[in-house]
């Protein structure tokens, strides 16, 4: 190896060793995938892949990538390959290795030569501590790939050899009768293989060093975002794939099928003069019995609409009483307070709040607010409630973005004369918006799925007819008497669907209700539980999009 | 007078306090025609216990640019600050002295800070304008302190000043020499501007609320050359109608465009004051000699 290859500032052509080390990332991808594929049990151990059992496929891939990793190593330490170690691979890797290896060596000295406890504990610190010191006492390239790699093939070694698709290892436990099954341990022994063989081709496609480091570093946080996204996926599908069947259930699309609308008079008062009493009726030209009926002995389909309602009314309600204190609180403290005692105090008062549990508001709500609102659950107390939970998160992120707003600003509108209020008003404010719904959102996200505050504030029964669904708008009176308006509906308890798939999985409450497919209607519960939660985040974007775009660009 | 130069912040011989008391009454009878726009007095500022201002006596007549120049920290824009009160804003800043403004004190109770600020607008160091489109910008002074209405309130009612509003856009940008370039596009946002228009939307936006005394701290440090010929050109117009005082950096900017200098030295003292040509041909002080030939500073 020249010294002027090392130094050169373009790597050359693509060299064989570039060709094994990129095949083997490409073969240590293919391996986790495979092994999240079983995990999540897509594919099952012996399925077979052109003729090969999977388990086999597993093994074999992992012995070779290992085996590529060592080669790598040892190309480079000979000077075969181009490449520009360092003089050791560093602490961490050591620490790592030394770790990856004492497991080995204390799983071989308990399960092959089966010592005692004593004998295996000896077993591992003795493995962990060689690999250990063998990875920093080497040259970068050796010390990286060997140990690695050695692992990686042992892994490949073992699933091919001692782990049959049968396997089990009962772990021998005096009070919980556990075990380990194939299904489990040989992806969950493929993934780490994967990892530590593909983190160190990576290091080697790089040509260690610095380079190679920041490729293996690069290879691993690459995968972790994309475990991130891919548990995402899995969840979000799974649910979907569950819940899809029952949603669309009982469709009809034609003239009059759907239910009976009714827009009552007050609806027109503003732009017609309708006599009062006067309703326009008309009929749906479609039927989504899922969405839009109740449950109730006479429906073929039942369906879910009372719940929707009721998870709508609580989270615009939670929303409309949290944004306008919260905002409030928040300009006081950025604004107006001055930072001292008081404010601090204020500050770990929101953080508190925000880090309470949620049955806490729960009970607060059950013991304070329902007395107090004719002595029943009712939506304004769940409301009331949930409001509160939300009130911190908006406090926090609304102080957060008040404080990103430049000073200059500030100083811009003081200069021009005009007061605090007003800069605050029509120029802080404004500023903060996009902030502000961001924080809102992430709220909105929490306290709709939220199932303990309702359970003690607001909740009846579980599963409503459609015809006993909250009817907010519909409900308010003028009265003669103080305070002049009345809203029964607002002090009716009612379901939302949370709650509701809470009750329908547990306390048997499923089995004695007239809802036939009981497991069905679950999942596709959950699955309107999700449209809707995150329908209101579309709001949301939309929201901030909205304002940022007015900001930057108007 | 050239002793000044061996009078420090922490001297307090009876020689030097002498001095200083013989060059205030000089500056203070620096001659000018008319009554001055500002009239400084004994102005001492404090940030907790730093003295950032110590005992500044200074007049500023009207219609005239005067450059405040001096190394970074010496107090020259905690000075321009005091004189449009900005820096009440500041909470650990305290304040004694006296500033006249057409011979009415600034600094006592019952002064209207929002007719004070009208009269004393304010250009700041880097370009602020606020996230609003061009004409809102401008619009927003005179709105807020309801000289123009263009509210849903004002618009039902039929008073909505639309006329005028276009007027004063118009005019404001033309005394900023920016109209031409932003004639078009009026309702974009101003944020989309390159920063020496930026920095002159500022300006226009604080002749918008009718000032008789310009401040600008820095206007041009953070522009390029032409941007801040630019801004030079424009200052030397606005002086024929405007009171404008300059703080910079930069002494060829002061010796440019202003016509009488003072010059700040560190501990917040000012050390010289006077025709720009004097200062800078013939400063009385060796150390003002020293830092405007470069020797220190």
């Amino acid at each position: 190896m020249a010294s002027a290859t090392e130094r050169s500032l373009v790597r050359g052509e693509s060299s064989g060793g570039d060709l094994t080390a990129a095949s083997a990332v490409g073969l240590a991808g293919i391996m986790f995938t495979l092994a999240m594929v079983v995990v999540f049990q897509q594919l099952s151990l012996t399925d077979t892949i052109a003729g090969v059992r999977l388990v086999g496929f597993l093994g074999v891939g992992l012995l070779a990538l290992g085996l590529s990793v060592i080669g790598l190593g040892v190309a480079s330490r000979s000077g075969v390959l181009s490449a520009t170690p360092r003089a050791s691979a560093g602490l961490l890797s050591g620490a790592v290795s030394g770790l990856l290896w004492a497991v080995v060596g204390g799983l071989a000295g308990a399960r092959v030569l089966g010592l005692g406890t004593v004998g295996w504990l000896l077993c591992a610190v003795v493995v962990g501590a060689g690999a250990a010191s063998f990875t920093v006492l080497t040259r970068e390239d050796v010390g990286t790939t060997v140990p690695a790699g050695a692992f990686t093939a042992l892994i490949g070694l073992v699933v091919l050899v001692a782990i049959g698709p049968s396997w089990e290892w009962a772990l021998g436990w005096e009070q919980q009768p556990a075990s380990l099954t194939a299904p489990i341990t040989v992806p969950a022994m493929t993934l780490a293989g994967s990892l530590v063989g593909g983190w160190a081709a990576a290091v080697a496609y790089g040509g260690f060093g610095a380079r190679g480091r920041h490729l293996g570093a690069y290879l691993l946080v690459y995968l972790n975002a994309g475990t991130i996204v891919g548990v995402l996926l899995v969840l979000i599908g799974f649910t979907v794939f569950k819940g899809l069947p029952g949603l669309f259930r009982g469709v009809e699309v034609g003239l009059g099928v759907g239910r009976q609308v009714t827009v009552e008079h007050y609806l027109f008062l503003p732009f017609i003069d309708f006599a009062p009493g006067v309703s326009l009726a008309f009929d749906l030209p479609f039927k989504w019995p899922f969405v839009m009926a109740g449950v109730s002995l006479t429906n073929d389909v039942n369906g879910v609409w009372p719940a929707i309602v009721g998870t709508v009314w609580l989270v615009l309600g939670a929303v409309l009483l949290a944004i306008p204190l919260g905002v409030g609180a928040a300009v006081f403290l950025t604004e107006y307070a001055e930072r001292g005692r008081f404010t601090q105090l204020v500050e770990v008062a929101t953080n508190g709040l925000w880090s309470t549990p949620s049955i806490v508001f729960g009970l607060f709500g059950a013991a304070f607010l329902v007395p107090r609102f004719a002595n029943q659950k009712s939506i304004l107390a769940g409301t009331i409630t949930l409001g509160f939970m939300l009130l911190p998160l908006v406090v926090i992120t609304t102080r957060e973005s008040l404080l990103a707003v430049p000073d200059e600003y500030r100083d811009a509108s003081a200069a021009l004369g005009v007061s605090k209020w007003q800069t605050i008003r029509s120029v802080v404010l404004p500023a903060a918006i996009p902030g502000v719904t961001t924080g809102v959102i992430l709220g909105v996200g929490r306290i709709a799925g939220e199932t303990a505050p309702i359970l003690l504030t607001m909740t009846g029964a579980v599963a409503l007819p459609a015809n006993q669904s909250l009817n907010v708008l519909g409900s308010f009176r003028f009265t003669a008497t103080p305070p002049f308006v009345a809203n029964e509906a607002l002090l009716q308890a009612t379901t939302a669907l949370p709650y509701q798939l809470y009750a329908l999985i547990t306390a048997g409450v499923g089995q004695s209700s007239n809802i036939s497919d009981i497991d069905q209607f679950r999942w596709t519960t959950a699955l309107v539980l999700l449209v809707v939660v995150l329908s209101f985040y579309a709001i949301g974007i939309a929201t901030r999009y909205y304002f940022r775009q007015k900001l930057t660009h108007e | 007078m050239s002793n000044t130069a061996t009078t420090t912040a922490d001297t307090t011989t009876t020689t030097a306090g002498e001095t200083d008391e013989q060059l205030k009454a000089e500056w203070r009878e620096y001659a000018f025609e008319g009554e001055p726009k500002l009239a400084v007095e004994d102005l001492n500022v404090h940030y907790g216990d730093d003295h950032a201002l110590d005992n500044v006596s200074l007049d500023i007549p009207k219609e005239s640019v005067t450059a405040l120049i001096g190394p970074s920290g010496c107090g020259k824009s905690t000075f321009l600050r005091c004189l449009n009160r900005m820096n009440d804003r500041v909470s650990s800043a305290r304040i004694d002295g006296s500033v006249r403004l057409d011979g009415e004190e600034i600094y006592q109770d019952g002064v209207d800070l929002v007719e004070l600020r009208k009269r004393v607008g304010m250009v700041f160091q880097s370009p602020n304008p606020f996230p609003k489109s061009i004409r809102e910008n401008i619009a927003y002074g005179p709105k807020k302190h309801g000289d123009i209405q263009t509210g849903l309130l004002a618009r039902l009612l039929g008073r909505a000043d639309s006329d005028e509003l276009d007027d004063l856009v118009e005019r404001c940008l033309r005394d900023a020499a920016l109209y031409d370039e932003v004639k078009d596009r009026l309702d974009d946002n101003a944020l989309g501007l390159s920063g020496g228009q930026q920095q002159r939307l500022c300006l226009a936006r604080c002749l918008s609320v009718g000032p008789e005394v310009i401040l600008m701290d820095e206007p041009a440090s953070a522009l390029d050359p032409i941007a801040t010929s630019k801004i030079e050109d424009l200052i030397a117009d606005l002086a024929e109608e405007y009171t404008v005082v300059i703080v910079t950096h930069n002494m060829q900017q002061a010796a440019r465009i202003s016509d009488q200098t003072a010059v700040f030295l560190t501990g917040g003292k000012l050390v010289e004051y006077g025709d720009t040509d004097q200062v800078f041909e013939n400063p009385q002080s060796t150390r003002v000699e020293e830092y405007i030939t470069g020797k220190f500073g």
